[in-house]
């Protein structure tokens, strides 16, 4: 790991760390930059950048919304015949979805230089959009509140980390170069003349301990209401809080980490005839349609639980508001503690369901 | 009447548990067939289906059968080590240990999903574990989702 220090000029940090995205571009060290710009006032996207100039203009790194968990439009940049290398400045539960998807195959990581930046934390696109450009008294996102990973894991990739917390009245970012990154990669990026520096990495990482501590006890209580919310056990109590659900799959599809190219919901098997209907209708007086809403709930739970990187894309999804994110977070932190996994951590952690051991989980 | 809709007649009164059993071809199954042609009495609860690898069953199978009101879901597969597929067995238990623990963090409960290593030699021990298994369930009392219809 080689700490450098970027300085920060008149211009602020955002056009500091812009300019320096797109010199890594100007440089040929990636084929192309993605980053979150400013597409109308208030709205956010992402932009996958050929033309530095357009980085430097657009470039909005340090914005507290998050329009979509970019991981998986990252990952989909080099899933199929991938060639080059793409660049993306993507935020701490982006970077660990990506490594996710590279572990289920999904994205070749050779073909990327992913760029992780601190971030403490989001706030809800809609109102973002609605209070722009004043926008720093907005409350946090529900799953930023209770984040307890504000800055990208240091052994996810080989790459580049920019850090930030802690360092707020500095003249200047902290980058990281993490030790397997390519050696031509670290060459340019050192001869653009940044100071080595260890103490604002020690700063930093205080402060993302000190922040960690006080999100860890918002966290617990977050999880113990959550429960208390629900009321009581026994499914009627789930089947209640999902009751709104009108099979939309939004939340499918903002989920970063939902992998299947196909979904079983979308296939034959729910594809029904009259009379599978009828005659389960028949059974039980009635049915909900579309049906096998709660179903779909608890199978996505069974698929993507343990790569749950608690973005909450899910819970903004949602177009009935249901309290997705701590349904899903309170079962993500059950299953992935079971079976000792941290989604994200790094790309060599083997995937929990596609390995084993012979003396584990008994009695069955 | 709440979100349960149903007709009713459930009881726990003289009530017989339907168990859905996805059974392993190459032990379990034919550890049910075995116990058939040794004429061991067991329950006839159990609705046998025939899958090649307990580690083919998805949960969302097993879910399912519980939302439509099965009131135990039975997944056999081989021992350690003895999986035609290698390891299709071991996987099989951690996606059902997974699995229960969605159920028990939601409060539903798991107690009504039972995975069991029975060999294709042991048709005795699949006649016993049908019986454990319908006490108790029985003991359970009847599935909710059996009159529930906004599964």
């Amino acid at each position: 790991m080689n700490n450098l220090v970027m300085p920060v000029g008149e211009e602020g940090k955002a056009k500091a760390l812009s300019g320096f995205l797109a010199r890594l571009l100007e440089l040929g060290v990636v084929d192309s930059m993605v980053l979150p710009v400013m597409t109308v006032p208030g709205i956010m996207t992402y932009l996958m950048a050929r033309d530095p100039e357009l980085i430097r203009e657009k470039a909005e790194p340090f914005a507290a919304v998050m329009p979509v968990n970019a991981g998986s439009p990252v990952a989909r940049t080099v899933s199929k015949k991938p060639r080059g290398r793409i660049g993306a400045l993507l935020k701490p539960c982006e970077v660990r979805a990506l490594v996710e998807l590279v572990k289920l195959k999904q994205a070749s990581p050779d073909n990327l230089l992913i760029i992780g930046i601190d971030c403490t934390g989001t706030v809800d696109r809609n109102e973002y959009k609605k209070a722009y450009p004043d926008t720093s008294h907005l409350d946090l996102r529900e799953a930023c509140k209770v984040c307890l990973n504000p800055s990208p894991p240091d052994t996810a990739f080989p790459g580049i980390n920019i850090g930030h917390i802690g360092l707020d009245d500095e003249d200047a970012l902290l980058v990281s170069l993490s030790t397997g990154l390519d050696p031509g990669v670290a060459a340019v990026v050192e001869e653009l003349g940044f100071e080595s520096d260890g103490s604002l990495a020690d700063r930093r990482r205080s402060a993302i301990a000190a922040l960690r501590e006080e999100r860890d006890c918002a966290h617990r209580e977050f999880f113990l209401n959550s429960r208390a919310e629900q009321n009581g056990g026994g499914i009627e109590s789930i089947a209640r809080l999902l009751a709104a659900c009108t099979g939309c799959r939004n939340c499918r599809v903002a989920c970063p980490v939902c992998y299947c190219r196909e979904c079983i919901f979308d296939g034959d098997v729910f594809d029904y005839e009259t009379r599978q209907l009828l005659r389960r209708a028949d059974r039980k007086g009635g049915i909900k349609i579309p049906g096998d809403t709660l179903l779909y709930h608890l199978t996505r739970m069974n698929h993507m639980s343990l790569s749950c990187v608690a973005c909450g894309m899910c819970q903004d999804a949602c177009p009935e508001n249901i309290n997705l994110f701590s349904l899903f977070a309170r079962v993500a932190d059950r299953t992935q503690s079971l079976l000792e996994y941290v989604p994200g951590r790094s790309q060599e952690d083997a995937l929990p369901f596609t390995t084993f051991r012979e003396d584990e989980l008994e009695p069955r | 009447m709440g979100i349960g809709g149903g007709t009713g007649m459930e009881s726990s009164v003289g009530f017989e548990p339907k168990i859905v059993a996805f059974l392993c071809n190459w032990c379990t199954y034919t550890g049910a067939d075995l116990a058939g042609v040794s004429r061991i009495q067991y329950p006839s609860n159990v609705r046998p289906i025939r899958v090649m690898c307990s580690g083919s069953v998805d949960p969302m199978y097993i879910l399912k059968a519980l939302l439509d009101g099965a009131d135990g879901v039975l997944i056999g597969g081989c021992h350690g080590g003895d999986c035609h597929y290698v390891n299709g067995n071991y996987k099989a238990r951690r996606r059902i240990a997974v699995l229960r623990e969605v159920l028990d963090e939601l409060g539903i409960g798991s107690e009504r999903v039972w995975f069991r290593f029975i060999s294709a030699s042991e048709g005795a021990l699949f006649a016993d574990t049908v019986k454990e298994m319908v006490d108790s369930l029985k003991s359970l009392g009847p599935n909710p989702t059996k009159a529930m219809w906004i599964t």
